[in-house]
Formats: C-alpha cells, sequence, structure tokens
C-alpha cells in the first residue's frame, strides 16, 4: 500500500508537532499532544515490525523448550513444555500472536525458575540460553527515542 | 471546567488565607505526572492594606491514579524539607475533605519562570550541565542526611529496620506487578527471584526516600540553579541508597548512562552523593538498588499499562510510560542479569 501506513503515522506527527502543538493554549494541552505524537511514531514503528518480533519471539521460545525440557523433573511441566514446543503460530494476526507469546513467556517463567532451583552445568547451560532469549526479546522491543 | 474550578478554589482559600477578598485567576493546568491534576493559578488578596499576588499550585487526586499515593506524605515532605532550606516549594493547604473540590488535594508555592528537563531530550541542561549536576546530587546527598524523627517525619510508610528495608521494598512492588500485570512478564519475574537470591547488606542508616528523585522531576532557572525538587507523593522510610540508585537508573541518562541524569560523571555524581549525605555507596549494596530500580520502574509501567488498556487513566503519559519506558527497563535488566552483549 502506498502510502504505506508507517509513512502515514510519522508524516502525520510530525505535522501535530509544528502544525499544531505552537497553537495549543496551555503547557498542559502542549505536552499532552505532544506525547501523542511521539506515540504516533511508536506505532509507526510497530506496524513495520509487529508480526516479525513476536513470531521471532515465539519461535525463540518453543525451540528453547525443545532443547530444555528433558532436564525438567516435574513430568507436568515437561509434558507442557513438549507441548508447546510442537505448536506453530497458525495466524499472523497481532492479536493471535500475542495470545500465544502470553501463553509461551508464561512456561519461560516456569521454566526459568525450575532451572534456577537445579544443580548441575547442564541447568546452568540452560539458565543462559533462556537469557539469550530474553536479551533478544528485549533488544527487539525496544523502541527508538522520538528525540533520536 | 476551569472556571467553575476556579470558583471553587476560590470559596475554599479565602477562608484558609484569613482574605474574604480573596480572587483566584489565570488557572491553567499543567503537566505534573499521571498521579495528580496540576494547575497554576494566582491568587490576589490584601493583606495589612497591601495588595498580594502569589502564584500557587493546585494538586488534585486524579479520578484514578497510577500508583495509589498518600497526597498527606507528599504535603508534608515538603513541608519539611521546606524547612530544612533545601530547594522545595512552601506548602499552603492540604484538604482531605471531597467536599471542596471533589477530591483531596493540597495547594502550594508556585517557583516561577523555570524549566523541568524532559526524560527523552538528548541535553536538557545546555550549558548549565556541569551545575546542575553538581547541584542535583548534592541535594540527594542533602535528602539522605537528616535523621527521620528530627524533621517530623519518622513515621512515614516504609520501614525503620536497616536489615529488612530491601526486602520491605520489594515485596510492595512485587504485590504491584502481581496485581497489575496484565501478560506474563519473564525479565521482571527473573529479576524478583535474584532480587531475592542476593540481599544487599544492611542499610547504614534510615533516611527520608523521596521515591522519584530525577530528571524531570526538578525545576531549574535560566542561571542553572535548581529551584524546586518536586514529586514526593512516593516518600517512604528506607535505605538512602534506593534513591541514589533510582537517579542513577539509565532511563534518565539520555542515551548516556556514564553521565547520569544527563549531567556529569557517575564517579563524580557518586562522590558528591557521599559527600553530602556523609555515606558511603558501597559497590555491592548499589549494585543491588540498581537493579531494584529497574524493577522498580518496570512495576510502575506495568501498572500504567494496565491502567490505559482499562480505560481506567487514559492520559497519553500511561500509554508511553506502559510501551516506551517498559520495553527499555525489560532490556536494561535482561542486559544486567543475562549479562550484557
Amino acid at each position: 500500500m502506498k502510502p504505506e501506513v508507517d509513512q502515514i503515522l510519522g508524516l502525520s506527527a510530525g505535522q501535530l508537532m509544528t502544525g499544531v502543538i505552537p497553537l495549543l493554549p496551555n503547557s498542559y494541552s502542549q505536552g499532552s499532544t505532544a506525547l501523542l505524537s511521539f506515540l504516533m511514531l511508536f506505532c509507526a514503528q510497530e506496524y513495520e515490525r509487529g508480526a516479525e518480533i513476536r513470531v521471532a519471539d515465539n519461535a525463540d521460545m518453543r525451540s528453547t523448550f525443545g532443547a530444555l525440557a528433558h532436564l525438567v523433573g516435574d513430568a507436568k511441566l515437561k509434558s507442557r513444555l513438549d507441548e508447546a514446543a510442537a505448536s506453530a503460530d497458525s495466524s499472523l494476526l497481532i492479536s493471535a500472536l500475542d495470545k500465544n507469546n502470553a501463553h509461551l513467556r508464561g512456561l519461560l517463567i516456569e521454566l526459568h525458575a525450575q532451572l534456577e532451583a537445579q544443580d548441575g552445568d547442564a541447568a546452568r547451560a540452560g539458565e543462559k540460553r533462556i537469557w539469550e532469549v530474553l536479551k533478544a526479546s528485549a533488544t527487539r522491543r525496544l523502541l527508538k527515542s522520538p528525540a533520536g | 471546567m476551569t472556571a467553575e474550578l476556579s470558583i471553587r478554589l476560590q470559596t475554599y482559600l479565602a477562608p484558609k488565607l484569613a482574605a474574604p477578598d480573596l480572587i483566584v485567576s489565570d488557572l491553567a493546568r499543567i503537566p505534573g505526572g499521571a498521579s495528580r491534576e496540576t494547575y497554576r493559578f494566582r491568587a490576589r488578596y490584601a493583606k495589612d492594606g497591601k495588595p498580594v499576588e502569589r502564584a500557587l499550585i493546585l494538586r488534585r487526586d486524579p479520578v484514578a491514579s497510577l500508583i495509589e499515593t498518600d497526597r498527606t506524605t507528599e504535603f508534608r515532605a515538603y513541608g519539611a524539607f521546606h524547612k530544612l532550606g533545601l530547594p522545595v516549594p512552601e506548602p499552603v493547604a492540604l484538604e482531605l475533605n471531597m467536599a471542596a473540590l471533589e477530591r483531596p488535594f493540597f495547594v502550594m508555592e508556585e517557583i516561577v519562570d523555570c524549566s523541568v528537563g524532559s526524560i527523552i531530550a538528548p541535553d536538557p541542561y545546555g550549558e548549565h550541565r556541569e551545575k546542575i549536576g553538581q547541584q542535583f546530587w548534592s541535594v540527594l546527598g542533602r535528602i539522605a542526611k537528616p535523621n527521620p524523627d528530627d524533621i517530623g517525619l519518622g513515621d512515614f510508610g516504609g520501614t525503620r529496620d536497616t536489615a529488612t528495608c530491601w526486602s520491605h521494598e520489594l515485596a510492595r512492588w512485587e504485590k504491584v506487578i502481581d496485581e497489575d500485570e496484565s501478560e506474563p512478564q519473564p525479565i521482571a519475574r527473573a529479576a524478583i527471584r535474584w532480587l531475592k537470591r542476593n540481599p544487599p547488606p544492611p542499610a547504614q542508616k534510615i533516611s527520608v526516600v523521596h521515591g522519584d528523585y530525577r530528571t524531570g522531576n526538578f525545576l531549574f532557572d535560566a542561571r542553572g540553579d535548581i529551584r524546586a525538587i518536586l514529586d514526593w507523593e512516593m516518600a517512604h522510610l528506607g535505605d538512602p541508597l534506593e534513591d541514589l540508585a533510582w537517579a542513577l537508573d539509565p532511563l534518565w541518562s539520555h542515551g548516556d548512562p556514564t553521565h547520569p541524569a544527563g549531567a556529569i560523571a557517575r564517579d563524580r555524581a557518586i562522590a558528591i552523593w557521599e559527600e553530602a549525605s556523609g555515606l558511603r555507596a558501597e559497590l555491592r549494596a548499589l549494585a543491588w538498588w540498581e537493579t531494584f530500580a529497574s524493577l522498580k520502574g518496570l512495576a510502575i509501567w506495568i501498572s500504567a499499562a494496565r491502567e490505559y488498556a482499562e480505560g481506567r487513566n487514559t492520559e497519553a503519559v500511561n500509554a508511553f510510560s506502559g510501551w516506551y519506558c517498559l520495553a527499555f527497563h525489560n532490556k536494561v535488566l535482561a542486559d544486567r542479569l543475562g549479562g550484557a552483549p
């Protein structure tokens, strides 16, 4: 689609900042409108990357569960991890990806806490792998500051 | 709406200030955070036959608050530190009854002709960077110095136990996350477990902790003098390193964590704080409190996100905090606890 949604949002935010904010009557409405324009810039970033970062997060967590489930002594948790590792994102709707993401994140918390409580090199290596997943996710989701 | 509020405020203040001819004018809302509605106004009246004009601020509870904070705490903190000679506005009146303005509020002096640094500005202080930095860390040390009982704040919330103030604060913010998270937060949960497994040494003393001492919460004038430390609504008793760590947090470093608060170098900042407070910023203890600071940030942003998402408080600042700041602190904690790339 031309123009792209992120372009429309970015240009609209710019017009708010340069054309509208100077006309507003007080610092509260100016500040609030500046924040609204920042939110539009964030939405522009998210429009481009939204599906990709969720798909990547979900794939990272599934492969981690596949690699680490065997370390878990709790049979019920192991079974849930195995099931999640074999699952897939069947829709690229953001709402569907978020629903899967929330489920997988909940499992990741349980797995992480379980490994922290276990002794041995394999558990430490598992923890390290989980931190790599978390760091990659946090990096993907970082937003560029509107101030550059 | 402001016309009606002006009249109600005038009706309230006239007897409070013993000024039956008092007129409220120029009432206008200004930015003041998500936890209070903030307005500036002028009060004009005669005193001893002479005309008086006072620049004042109204801080009123919002319909829904981001973090439930006690306006009495904030009002009393302003009073105590104003008396000590710190750059803090003079409080004027506190009203907890709903009759006057529908919600509790307080009135304080307005510090005029000042600026506030935005947390996203690349260089918020310009040529006054050095001067403001020195004052910023020195004032924080002076806040940590007095015994809370000596300034009438010994009954503040928090704890007086030097051995457990870390766990008291951690439990407080874990509860916020428990109650407000809309989706699982693996980094916050991992940070909470790490903080519990690696407790800091006992606090050197118990001080009044401002609770939100940072860029954006103080005013400075055109000469680079800090004129007002604001937003004491999260003040409590605790380890003074809590305030130091919060002020050092990368979110307020304007893109350069080696110069926290966007001002002077970190080592100098800590040295100035140590000299002003008479305390030591021991490395291991400070590291614990810095991790805690980012976790506390996450808790606040998680609350903001929920308030906004559920429509209780749709101020843009809640969407900004619940998205931009949450993502920022997740990254800070993931790098800190998982090893920076």
